[in-house]
């Protein structure tokens, strides 16, 4: 897993001050989990979804193999809906 | 039932256009509308936005780009957190312009075409300005902000829905809005001109429905169909008072953009009281939030949470009352009004969009 994700035109990561996390779309808002929010937060364009995997394997309790698998789910979502760019 | 939480205001910074659509839904009495805020008072508002949770800011009107000081607004709105869109029909939006938003924090725009051909979009407009929106649109698919092209559907261009589509698809659109026209301020005076033939609107649905089959994975196509064609009234701004809210030029706060129609309610004005006071506690926002408000059939429906009435607005312009349940929906004992409503008529002719001068008041 070497794509290295960064988001698309218009969309934007914000933290709230309650601490939850959303992804700002054109027309919308997603409501972030734990887990998703932690991984989006290191979108920029250079990590790789190897570095975000790794990254969410010390944050959380997973294994490596369930975290990659999370992650590029994750990630094929938002990328099908034009979210980010692959 | 989720607690309301403020999570969107719309800007609208002035209602001057230089358009004269007749499916506008802007009030009748846009005059009674020249004493704008300053841009200090905007700022603070969206300020006091941010800081009660909310994240996303629209700038609209009338035309925001008439505003001199826009600039200024969208870099204060994302300063201050917020996510900001602009809605306008494009006509202002020179490089410079552009670039100035853009690096202000812009993260999307929304340019509203009238039809696909000029022929018809400078009649609708009631002015020439169809090759400037589409240069606009050029110009800012090629820069680094979203795009989502609109164009409002009624009687006279609705039929062109399949060359609104193919038109998007030329320009590289990655997100179109079909939007069939609602009947507020300037379309409710024009309803009988605008109102579609039912065959119009399901033919428009199976064009977006194949479009959509067709174009997938590379446009998004939003596509409404209109409530007064069907069975249920649409949830309007998901419930009143719950997520969303409009400031108006001069300051009052709405809980949907068509509310000041609604000549029962008193609304409040930034300029005296703060966004949270007034999102919180006037009786405007308290009058038909949440349930408890409703009559029957409402009261005991299924759907009271999902539709949440319908909309206060459109109860109020076609039955005189904004507490009843809204007629678009068949259980209201006013839904002949709305079936009545749907007599539109070929013939008809439509009032353009005109603010009154000084002189003719």
């Amino acid at each position: 897993m070497s794509d290295r994700p960064s988001f698309a035109k218009g969309v934007r990561f914000r933290t709230a001050s309650d601490g939850s996390a959303l992804l700002l779309v054109p027309e919308g808002a997603l409501t972030l989990n734990g887990s998703a929010a932690a991984a989006l937060e290191l979108v920029d364009g250079t990590r790789t979804l190897d570095d975000i995997a790794a990254a969410l394997v010390d944050q959380f309790d997973v294994t490596q193999e369930d975290a990659r698998r999370d992650v590029s789910e994750l990630f094929s979502r938002l990328a099908q809906r034009q979210f980010v760019l692959l | 039932m989720n607690e309301p939480r403020a999570m969107s205001i719309l800007c609208e910074l002035t209602y001057r256009c230089n358009l004269q659509c007749p499916y506008c839904y802007n009030p009748l009495d846009l005059e009674n509308y020249r004493d704008e805020l300053d841009a200090a008072t905007w700022i603070r508002v969206l300020e006091e936005a941010a800081g009660m949770g909310i994240v996303q800011a629209h700038f609209s009107g009338g035309e925001p780009t008439l505003r001199r000081d826009l600039v200024k607004l969208v870099a204060a709105a994302s300063q201050a957190g917020l996510y900001t869109n602009l809605i306008t029909q494009g006509t202002f939006l020179g490089d410079d312009t552009l670039d100035a938003l853009i690096a202000a924090g812009l993260a999307h725009v929304q340019i509203s075409i009238q039809a696909p051909s000029a022929a018809l979009g400078d009649k609708i407009a009631g002015t020439r300005v169809h090759e400037q929106k589409f240069d606009a649109l050029t110009r800012v698919a090629a820069r680094d902000v979203a795009l989502t092209l609109n164009c409002v559907l009624h009687r006279e261009n609705i039929d062109a829905i399949e060359d609104v589509i193919a038109t998007a698809e030329r320009y590289g659109i990655r997100r179109l809005e079909l939007a069939n026209v609602q009947f507020y301020g300037w379309a409710y005076r024009n309803r009988l001109a605008l109102m579609p033939a039912r065959e119009q609107v399901q033919h428009a649905a199976q064009v977006v429905e194949s479009a959509r089959e067709r174009l997938h994975g590379r446009m998004e196509i939003t596509y409404v169909l209109p409530d007064y064609f069907g069975d249920f009234p649409k949830p309007c701004m998901n419930g009143w008072g719950r997520t969303f809210l409009t400031v108006t030029p001069n300051g009052y706060v709405l809980p949907c953009p068509a509310a000041a129609a609604i000549r029962t309610l008193q609304f409040e004005n930034v300029r005296d009281r703060s966004l949270a006071d007034i999102w919180n506690t006037s009786a405007a926002f308290e009058a038909y939030r949440g349930t408890a408000w409703m009559p029957e059939p409402c009261r005991s429906c299924a759907r009271k949470e999902v539709d949440w009435g319908g909309c206060r607005c459109q109860a109020y312009l076609i039955t005189g009352d904004a507490g009843v349940t809204d007629p678009a929906c068949v259980f209201s004992g006013d839904h002949a009004r709305i079936e009545a409503m749907r007599e539109g008529t070929a013939t008809a002719a439509y009032e353009p969009r005109r603010m009154a001068s000084s002189a003719r008041r």
